[in-house]
């Protein structure tokens, strides 16, 4: 069981430590500065997600999980908000349409 | 478990350092305002590893205020942007 | 007086009490998962709880929104696939040597009402594979920045609206 749950760990967060190695290469690979926050948002986001999918399975109890889940879904939410906001100035500096 | 989780915590971490180097660097206000957005998502994640692998519930909440206040830095750099626009004409 | 005392003025309005209530409950059990339950935390806890109800109560009133529950959990669940595709087209395209992208910006027209409805709508886009919002479009619309602009993206985002129009009761034919 113990042995089955480290798996689980080990292949959620290593999977999520990828999407955050894809989102830099994407942060410096991306000729513009709208495309890189593509990058940025979703790749990090996933692994963000990936990584605490991961920690659930050694967390002891329901609280401490339910509080990465809650730790998860606040940085989701800011992050998908202020992607907006940054999306928005790339676009009011770049040329115009 | 515990080496891979601070291994997995380092490589993060690096990645982190990698993006904000490119962002930082980068000419306009988003490229700065993404770099704060990179430490917030980012930080998040590798405080996370390391409170589960040093057995450290504080760090969690580290990260959810890492995460909140990387919001709040935007948006503090974006009002000032909009603000300097507005003010340029 | 503004603040949270407001919140305890407008509970005389009998439409607003049930969401309040039911805000400040579902604000609390939040305050409760992040800091624990122990007693010493429990006032500044409920004096959090109720700022963000009136905070909440500000920027959402009730009635602009009547979520489903049950096109809700669809719809979450949809969200949390579609996230994880988009993660793994950014990936793919930003670790391809070609580096495939076609960046451009697209004019999509959405049916749902300017206001607390449509930002929840562009702050899930922006989640959503390959778009972000980049705000209104000269004219109407709102003015997206793809990563593809090959991908049939109008025709993906007024799939993506529909389910989420119908998971917070809004009807599409409204608008």
């Amino acid at each position: 069981m113990r042995f089955a749950l480290d798996a689980l760990t080990i292949f959620a967060v290593a999977a999520g430590a990828f999407f955050f190695l894809a989102g830099t290469v994407g942060l410096l690979r991306f000729p513009d500065a709208l495309s890189r926050v593509h990058a940025l948002t979703k790749a990090d986001n996933l692994g963000l997600g990936l990584i605490v999918v991961g920690l659930l399975f050694q967390t002891e109890g329901l609280l401490a999980g339910l509080k990465l889940v809650a730790v998860w879904l606040l940085a989701l939410l800011a992050g998908a908000a202020v992607t907006q906001l940054i999306a928005r100035i790339a676009q009011a500096g770049g040329p115009r349409v | 478990m515990a080496d891979f989780l601070l291994g997995a915590a380092g490589f993060v971490l690096a990645m982190v350092a990698l993006g904000l180097v490119r962002t930082l660097h980068g000419p306009s206000t988003v490229d700065r305002i993404m770099a704060a957005q990179l430490l917030g998502t980012g930080g998040t994640a590798g405080l996370l590893l390391l409170a589960q692998e040093m057995n450290l519930p504080a760090a969690v909440d580290v990260a959810l205020i890492l995460a909140l206040l990387a919001a709040f830095v935007s948006i503090a750099l974006f009002t000032d942007a909009a603000q300097s626009d507005a003010n340029r004409g | 007086m503004k603040g949270p005392f407001g919140l305890l003025r407008g509970t005389s309005d009998p439409g607003l009490l049930r969401p309040a209530i039911a805000r400040a409950v579902g604000l609390g059990v939040l305050w409760l998962v992040l800091a624990g339950g122990n007693p010493v935390d429990l006032a500044p806890g409920a004096v959090a709880a109720l700022a963000a109800t009136w905070v909440s109560l500000q920027f959402l009133p009730p009635g602009a929104v009547s979520v489903r529950p049950a096109s809700l959990a669809g719809f979450t669940f949809r969200f949390l696939r579609q996230s994880v595709v988009a993660g793994v087209d950014v990936a793919r395209r930003a670790l391809d040597p070609r580096l495939p992208l076609h960046p451009g910006l697209v004019v999509y027209q959405t049916g749902l009402p300017p206001g607390p409805s449509q930002h929840m709508f562009t702050t899930l886009m922006s989640l959503l594979p390959g778009t972000v919002p980049t705000g209104p479009a000269p004219g109407s619309g709102l003015l997206i920045h793809c990563l593809d602009v090959e991908q049939p993206i109008t025709a993906q985002l007024a799939a993506e609206e529909a389910l989420f129009s119908s998971a917070i009761g809004w009807k599409q034919d409204n608008g």
